[in-house]
């Protein structure tokens, strides 16, 4: 087993096992993930800053068993920054804040391929930075049915003042996010607001677009999950690695490039594989700044 | 029905090996039914439910112990587990053949049949016919869905076919059922004897039907005229605020308007 002992900003930091290939059909080693995220950081760390982080561990590899941990464990080093949060249940939980690089590289030497956080952040759990409409397709609809649902959503969003980022799932589907940042919001408000947006694009557009959940109004559409906006839940960090065959990221994309791939028609083009997301962000740095500083206030609630 | 393969692997002992795929020899015909809401027929979903916090419990936050005493736990994560699941086999090989005639049923668990592949009919029938004749059943380790079985490798009127074995652990002992030998009377004896033969057919398990089953079918049969249907779960809410349902109506009807 081959494992280094790494020192950043005066914290030591032992990683293990970095020679373990998590991605098999592509030979991308845990190694391999450090790097990515260490040159990611720069862009997602902003966007995991003080949120009750939920690792999603794959010690074994993105084909073998996986498993949620929403504790922070408790053979953290002792720098790694945690919040307690309390539960509905009144109970207490800590939970690992990814703040800084350090802990970034080792919560992916925890094999933690996916990071998910909720929407709001730790000390305001009860206040959504930001409002989701997580577009999903049901076979054999696809990804770029999802971009034009993402579209006209935009659209939508747009002649009621509001602006709102696209980024790919990393899986099949995209997500649309509508800054918010005050402290006014609430996830009653954005659960209302996206419902209603949800069921009139599914009574404007029913053959591209379900707000049900059930699996059969899901088959050929496009289910707009509007109930992702919840406290209790968490949803896939822009920039993190998703635990597919290869080794895709969840990438922000530009409206304009969006309607582009959507008319080429080509699905493959909007999923980004590592190489590419730090090579772009590097180049366009983030996309997805104004999810974190835009202040708006949804209209008509 | 198709027949759908679970496994496919090869069987093996000394320098045989037969390619083969493994099926379900029995589907369970017992007729299911949904829980539903008897006040508007909604589908009704198990959660776990956590009688101290009185709230329903989210899967991540759903561990698994081991009771020591009441209320002493052992906790196992399914890493830990997982980390002493046994591979999954690529082979059932025969380390031993048993008369299969020294099984007792009371052994026998799962049955399945086992399908050849492609190159593997000759060998396959060969060892059919050749356990068939001399009653013999080969015995093999198998893991199957993560579990390690013992198994019976045995003919089934020239096809092979394997039974999953309960391990001599999980029998229950029966010691105690027998009653203690007495004296029986040669009259009683032989009266027993001559209605049990006067009572011998040959078995022929298709005069036997699940009587309830049957029973059950034609209810619901005679019902279906009494269909109901579940509601939507997204209508029932309503669509939302007037204010914010109005404006968006109005923006959409622009927006296909401009199309």
């Amino acid at each position: 087993m081959t494992g280094k002992i790494i020192e950043l900003g005066g914290r030591r930091l032992s990683l293990s096992n970095l020679e373990k290939v998590l991605y098999p059909s592509c030979g991308f080693t845990k190694a391999h993930v450090q790097e990515y995220y260490r040159r990611i950081a720069p862009f997602i760390l902003p966007h995991l800053k003080d949120r009750a982080l939920t690792l999603k561990r794959y010690p074994e590899g993105v084909d073998k068993p996986f498993f949620f941990e929403k504790r922070c464990p408790s053979h953290r080093p002792p720098w790694v920054k945690t919040a307690d949060i309390h539960r509905s249940d009144n109970e207490q939980m800590t939970v690992c804040l990814v703040n800084d690089l350090e802990t970034l590289l080792w919560v992916a030497n925890l094999a933690a391929l996916e990071l998910h956080v909720p929407l709001a952040k730790a000390a305001s759990p009860e206040t959504p930075d930001a409002m989701v409409f997580d577009l999903d397709p049901g076979e054999p609809a696809n990804i770029i049915g999802c971009a034009r649902v993402a579209l006209i959503l935009q659209e939508l969003l747009s002649r009621l003042g509001l602006s709102s980022r696209v980024k790919s799932s990393g899986q099949k589907g995209l997500h649309v996010l509508v800054p918010l940042n005050s402290p006014e919001a609430t996830f009653e408000d954005t659960k209302t607001f996206s419902r209603a947006v949800a069921v009139i694009l599914e009574k404007n557009y029913p053959d591209l677009v379900t707000a049900k959940m059930a699996k059969e109004a899901r088959k050929g559409r496009v289910f707009i999950n509007w109930s992702q906006n919840d406290s209790s839940l968490t949803m896939i960090c822009v920039y993190s690695l998703r635990a597919r065959q290869e080794p895709y990221v969840s990438f922000p994309l530009e409206w304009q490039e969006l309607e582009q791939l959507a008319g080429a028609g080509d699905p493959e083009r909007l999923h980004t594989l590592q190489a590419e997301a730090v090579r772009r962000a590097e180049q366009a740095g983030d996309l997805f700044g104004e999810v974190l500083s835009k202040q708006q206030k949804l209209p008509h609630l | 029905m198709a027949i759908q393969g679970m496994w496919s692997g090869t069987i093996s002992f000394s320098l045989v090996a037969i390619p083969v795929r493994l099926v379900k020899a029995v589907a369970p015909g017992r007729v299911s039914f949904h829980l539903l809401h008897s006040t508007d027929y909604s589908p009704l979903s198990r959660r776990m439910f956590c009688p101290k916090h009185e709230q329903t419990v989210p899967p991540e936050e759903i561990i698994r112990g081991y009771e020591i005493v009441p209320d002493q736990y052992l906790p196992i994560t399914d890493e830990e587990l997982a980390s002493v699941s046994p591979e999954r086999s690529r082979t059932i090989e025969i380390v031993e053949f048993i008369d299969l005639q020294e099984v007792d049923p009371v052994y026998y668990d799962h049955p399945y049949y086992l399908v050849p592949l492609k190159g593997g009919e000759k060998a396959y029938r060969l060892l059919a016919e050749i356990m068939r004749r001399t009653g013999k059943a080969g015995l093999a380790k198998f893991v199957l869905a993560e579990r390690e079985h013992l198994v019976a490798v045995k003919s089934d009127e020239g096809a092979l076919a394997l039974v999953t074995l309960h391990y001599s652990e999980e029998i229950l002992p029966d010691a105690d059922i027998a009653p203690k030998a007495g004296t029986v009377e040669a009259a009683e004896k032989s009266r027993m004897q001559k209605s049990i033969r006067n009572m011998m057919v040959d078995f022929k398990p298709e005069k036997y039907a699940d009587g309830r089953r049957e029973k059950v079918l034609q209810l619901l049969k005679s019902k279906k005229g009494a269909i109901v249907e579940a509601p939507e779960a997204a209508e029932a809410e309503g669509e939302g605020p007037p204010d914010l349902v109005a404006a968006l109506e109005n923006i959409m009807a622009e927006m296909k308007k401009n199309r």
